[in-house]
């Protein structure tokens, strides 16, 4: 019985034995990086396969990558990806399953392709980025106009950070005295924790929204640098709906995120954070400063118009007192001759028929004496041919009884004494 | 023409950029035929108050800036 029966180690070395075959080894694998740490020159890790749907974990394997391999490893990946070898992302390993007596079941990584994890970087950010657009809010934060200038800055950073630092430095060392008012709103900026904390800072801004012109999310620079973190959809979109405008110094050039994408501004490092913020404001100042000299430049020239202006009626009031009695008399005389040809315009047609109807007038009084002068004559002539002269002058004889003309023989008696005149003289006789 | 006084807002009621654009204002006004000279000084006077008050928005005096960096130096 004692004989039959295996010591656990035997087992174990059984187990191993077993391992120790082509399919095992050296196999190439993928899987999601957790818990990776570096101890003694050897890093350890645990691979995690997840449900892609529910997120819950569907394998887990202990793994290591001894100091042999190790520094080249994490220095080529590094390289190539610009990611850490770290938790939360994507490998491809060439691994090989190790069972030791004591610890257990292990794989031993012994190369990885950075190549996977550049692929599914890209693919999770183009998800990211997708997800942002179908929403309508990837642009939200990047529409948003940044005040100028923009002198209230709330920083999201980690307090002890060498950029963070770097930044109030170059802030408020600038050689233009521009009135910074900063806050630090402290974050993890970096591993798995990052997005929630930032997004905490960001709530906690938003409280007090109307204190800060804008927001500064940087990162404290040093060589470490997982950018992993900020590829998250969740604060993605938290800083794309922020309300002010968010500026991102966490990277360098080559280390794109999302929220890279989404911020406001983009900028390389901490430093040129502070560099832009300072040259927004020197513009600021440039505008007061040009807005100054026009203002006095336009004063001068007004004041300068205005007395050339009084300058000029100075010179002219001497003379303008005589040219405007000048020009009054020159106007009455004007005025004065139009009248009189007004008058004798009007007056002379009048004369002209006056003198007509003064001769016209002579004229006929002229012949109305004439016509009742010869009708004078006429009756004279009748007059005269009717006259008892003229009958007697014919032979015609008038005699007279006592003075009265007698018209009847009859009533003369006989001797009476009678008186005939004649054209010449007088008869007198006696009746028988 | 235009004799009536200008009523201004007090400077400290306003924010920078309204500042800055009503000192954008007055300077076309003061290039423009409309500018009254009877009125000249007051917007003169206004100019300057918001340049100055714009100006100390931006910057810090001395003494601020000190303790400001000392603080951070702290």
């Amino acid at each position: 019985m004692d004989a039959a029966a295996l010591t656990l180690l035997q087992l174990n070395q059984r187990i191993a034995g077993l391992l120790n075959v082509a399919a095992t080894q050296n196999v190439w694998v993928v899987a999601e990086l957790s818990d990776v740490g570096v101890r003694g020159g050897h890093c350890y890790m645990e691979l995690l396969q997840k449900d892609p749907e529910r997120g819950t974990t569907v394998a887990r394997a202990r793994a290591a990558i001894w100091a042999s391999n190790w520094s080249r490893i994490s220095a080529g990946f590094k390289a190539a990806t610009g990611q850490e070898f770290a938790t939360g992302i994507k490998v491809m390993v060439c691994a090989s399953a190790a069972y030791h007596p004591v610890y257990g079941l292990s794989l031993v990584i012994s190369n990885v392709n950075p190549e996977y994890t550049i692929g599914d970087l890209v693919r999770r950010r183009r998800e990211i980025l997708v997800r942002l657009q179908s929403e309508g809010i990837l642009e939200l934060n990047r529409r948003l106009a940044m005040p100028e200038p923009a002198l209230r800055v709330a920083v999201i950073s980690s307090a002890g950070a060498a950029g963070y630092g770097d930044f109030l430095n170059q802030l408020y060392h600038n050689s233009q005295r521009l009135r910074f008012t900063t806050c630090l709103f402290p974050a993890v900026m970096q591993g798995e924790r990052t997005a929630v904390s930032v997004m905490d800072a960001l709530d906690t801004i938003e409280t007090e929204a109307d204190r800060w012109d804008c927001v500064v999310i940087i990162r404290g620079g040093g060589a470490t640098s997982d950018l992993i973190a900020f590829d998250d959809y969740a604060l993605a979109a938290h800083v794309a709906r922020f309300p002010l405008p968010v500026v991102v110094g966490i990277g360098h050039e080559r280390d794109v995120t999302v929220l890279d994408y989404v911020a406001n501004l983009r900028v390389k490092t901490p430093t040129a954070a502070a560099e832009w913020l300072i040259s927004q404001g020197g513009r600021a100042l440039e505008r007061l400063r040009r807005i100054g000299g026009e203002l006095l430049q336009s004063l001068t020239d007004r004041i300068a118009g205005h007395r050339t202006q009084l300058a000029c009626c100075e010179g002219l009031l001497p003379t303008a007192s005589g040219a405007c009695v000048e020009r009054s008399a020159s106007q009455l005389r004007n005025r004065v001759e139009a009248l009189a040809a007004i008058c004798s315009q009007r007056i002379l047609p009048q004369t002209v028929r006056l003198d007509h109807l003064a001769d016209s007038l002579g004229n006929r009084a002229m012949s109305a004496i004439e016509r009742s002068r010869i009708k004078l004559d006429g009756k004279e002539a009748l007059v005269a041919a009717l006259s008892p002269e003229a009958t007697l002058r014919r032979g015609y004889s008038v005699t007279r009884v006592g003075g009265m003309a007698v018209r009847d023989a009859a009533s003369v008696p006989s001797g009476t004494r009678i008186e005939t005149q004649l054209a010449s003289g007088t008869m007198i006789s006696v009746t028988e | 023409m235009n004799t009536e006084k200008p009523v201004f807002v007090p400077v400290k009621e306003l924010s920078y950029t309204q500042a800055v654009n009503e000192l954008e204002a007055i300077l076309r006004l003061m290039q423009s035929d409309e500018c009254d000279i009877d009125n000249l000084t007051a917007y003169t006077r206004r100019a300057t108050e918001l340049l100055r008050e714009c100006r100390g928005r931006l910057t810090a005096t001395d003494e601020e800036l000190r303790a400001i960096l000392a603080d951070i130096e702290k």
